[in-house]
């Protein structure tokens, strides 16, 4: 999928370790981010915060002159730009003290570049909307502003459920998404034996983007888990 | 509990055999202190005795010089009364002893003393012998009768006492051990407890309560060793997080730099590999020293059993796993409902340390299965897959040997991986069961049973 448009956004990253720092950087900069702002502690932390107005923070929950959380919840105090929280502490207490405080993730260290760059696209992705959402499959084109199927010029409307559906799986595009997940994004939480509703949406979705709905090749079913969006290569 | 009880019991035979000996001691010092006067007084000098010679010896001219050379020795004098009261004979008589008795004289003499010498008396036909033994010899029973009853009930008494005494003696006994087994019953409860490697904490009053202060206090010493222990490994971990977080992202780099050589992006891919190794292992020995000292506060939830094998399986596929693998996975018919009371991260860990196991020890690609049962008491979730599996030789090395954080020798080759004692003890955290089958060809199967939510 094109993460190109986020990389105009412009990060924070806060951590004592300079050599991680400058480690992290580099992985940024490799992936083309240009806007980065890094402290070495908490009250730079806020400092930048406050003047550099950025789009995304990156944690460490350990600082010298106090700790990741207590900054979250300085910088919150003005705006709601969304956190990660990036640690070497032990992982379940912390994960939920930081997802308690309303972080929108959490990556424990040491982490894989590609992890870590997954995890700041995701975040990106759901907090910062595409200008012009347009997804490119196969088969077709789907835009989801205007939610409408382009097949070769025939144009099909998306229902809200379907366009609901899609756009999780676009948004997870080309990783495999369970039921569950897809039912609770179109129920609510805990849904229940809504597995043969879905199954009615995804055929529905599929005979408007599919050349040929019984041999798919952009919605994919992954056998007793769930289902794969694959965008146009 | 049984052991202390058998102490006790042991106790009470030698009690009984000291109270026997006791007896013993007794009635030899009584014989050690009364011997030597028994024996004088009841011997040749004896009244008795004495009587019996000098009615023998006794002619018409008195007792021969022998004998009376024998009453003097003993100061004892004699003399012999005819059937009117008059002394017919004496010797030694002393002054103040009369000569003439009426019948009422003798009577009162004959079961006492005369003139405070004890007397004893011999019937000799037609007269009387009289032995008169120095004042304050003999000390005579003047009331020398007992009614017949007495005597009758006298043994049926001596029993009876004796009987009743027993039983005192064993109700005391009893109830002494009762109230100390009552009482050691929680220190030997806690130090069992203890030996097991938890935490007690015992109150007690009385005069144990000294044993009860000690046992805390050694708990608390094992608490802090095992805290300490505890924190250093999550101390290690912790700090080797942030260096290891560097090789692996420059080595990840490296790997996917286009500039670089071929052969040094294998390299760094091997680096990068194996720098995830550490991390497991980094992980999985915090996590069980955090479970194994109970310093891992576990968060249980009602978790829906189906989610959560999903969940993982697509976080798994969707990470990416090589090619020759693959992953399947069932829910039976009735398990999509299934929840139980867990800790999920937990859980999902014990999967994927399993998974990880099979891939790990086949190289050369597997299937792997996860399924999910449930039956009205029994969730089971089973890890197999049909690759090399295990003899049946390994098999029993594995269940048996222990991992070597709790080996206490210094063998490695009898240690097993830290992955399978981390799935052993996330299963008891949650009253789980732990099984493992494996055919040497055919594959490993793993099954972890845990009771449904209610």
């Amino acid at each position: 999928m094109d993460h190109s448009f986020l990389h105009g956004k412009k990060l924070l990253l806060v951590d004592d370790e300079p050599e991680l720092l400058k480690m992290v950087t580099a992985i940024l900069m490799d992936e083309g981010f240009q806007r980065l702002v890094t402290a070495a502690n908490m009250k730079d932390g806020v400092a930048a915060a406050k003047t550099e107005k950025p789009d995304l923070a990156i944690l460490d929950v350990c600082l010298p002159d106090g700790d990741g959380f207590s900054l979250m919840e300085q910088i919150r105090a003005w705006t709601d730009v969304p956190v990660i929280f990036l640690t070497a502490r032990d992982e379940a207490a912390d994960k939920l003290a930081g997802l308690g405080l309303g972080a929108d993730d959490y990556i424990g260290k040491p982490f894989l570049p590609q992890e870590f760059l997954l995890r700041i696209y995701a975040v990106l992705r759901r907090c910062y909307k595409e200008d012009t959402p347009i997804l490119k499959l196969d088969g077709c084109t789907v835009d989801f502003s205007r939610a409408e199927v382009d097949k070769g010029g025939e144009i099909l409307p998306l229902t809200a459920m379907e366009h609901r559906l899609l756009e999780t799986l676009a948004g997870n595009e080309g990783r495999i998404v369970t039921v569950d997940t897809l039912c609770e994004a179109l129920w609510g939480d805990n849904p229940f034996g809504y597995e043969n509703s879905l199954n009615a949406h995804v055929r529905r979705i599929r005979e408007k983007i599919e050349a040929d709905p019984s041999k798919p090749v952009s919605l994919l079913t992954v056998k007793g888990l769930g289902y794969k969006l694959l965008a146009r290569k | 509990m049984k052991a202390f009880g058998k102490y006790v019991s042991k106790y009470l035979l030698s009690f009984f055999m000291f109270a026997l000996a006791l007896l013993l001691v007794n009635i030899l010092a009584f014989a050690f202190t009364f011997g030597g006067i028994v024996f004088l007084e009841y011997g040749t000098a004896s009244p008795a005795n004495m009587l019996e010679v000098m009615a023998a010896d006794l002619s018409a001219s008195g007792i021969s010089e022998e004998r009376s050379q024998e009453l003097s020795g003993h100061h004892i004098w004699a003399m012999l009364l005819d059937a009117s009261g008059n002394c017919e004979w004496s010797v030694f008589l002393p002054e103040e002893i009369p000569t003439q008795y009426t019948i009422q004289d003798v009577a009162v003499f004959s079961k006492g003393y005369l003139q405070d010498y004890p007397v004893f008396v011999r019937n000799m036909d037609d007269s009387l012998l009289v032995l008169g033994y120095p004042k304050d010899s003999f000390m005579k029973l003047t009331g020398n009768y007992l009614p017949i009853r007495l005597v009758r009930i006298f043994p049926l008494f001596v029993t009876g006492t004796l009987a009743i005494d027993i039983l005192l003696l064993f109700l005391v006994y009893y109830f002494s051990k009762r109230r100390i087994s009552k009482n050691t019953e929680p220190i030997m409860t806690s130090i069992k407890t203890l030996s097991a490697g938890k935490p007690v904490n015992l109150s007690i009053q009385g005069e144990l309560s000294e044993i009860a202060d000690s046992v805390n206090q050694a708990s608390q010493v094992l608490s802090r060793q095992n805290q300490a222990r505890a924190n250093w490994i999550s101390g290690v971990s912790h700090d080797i997080r942030t260096p290891l977080s560097m090789i692996m992202g420059y080595a990840g780099r490296i790997a996917t730099d286009t500039a670089a050589s071929g052969n040094i992006r294998q390299e760094a891919e091997i680096i990068r590999a194996q720098s995830a190794k550490i991390k497991d292992l980094v992980q999985d020995l915090n996590l069980v020293s955090q479970l194994e000292y109970e310093m891992q506060p576990i968060h249980k939830e009602p978790v829906r059993m189906s989610k959560l094998l999903r969940s993982y399986a697509v976080d798994l596929l969707n990470a990416g796993i090589p090619e020759k693998y693959s992953l399947e996975t069932e829910i039976s018919e009735g398990a999509e409902t299934a929840v139980i009371e867990c800790d999920a991260r937990l859980i999902s860990r014990a999967i994927n340390n399993l998974v990880q196991n099979s891939i790990c020890h086949n190289p050369q690609g597997c299937t792997i299965s996860l399924r999910l049962d449930c039956s009205d008491s029994v969730v089971s979730l089973t890890v197999a897959d049909n690759g090399a599996g295990l003899s049946a030789e390994k098999l029993l090395e594995l269940k048996e040997k222990p991992h070597y954080i709790e080996s206490t020798d210094e063998r490695l080759d009898l240690r097993h991986g830290l992955g399978l004692l981390l799935v052993q003890q996330i299963t008891e955290a949650h009253d789980g069961e732990f099984q493992i089958e494996s055919v040497a060809a055919y594959g490993c199967r793993v099954s972890l049973k845990f009771s449904p939510a209610t």
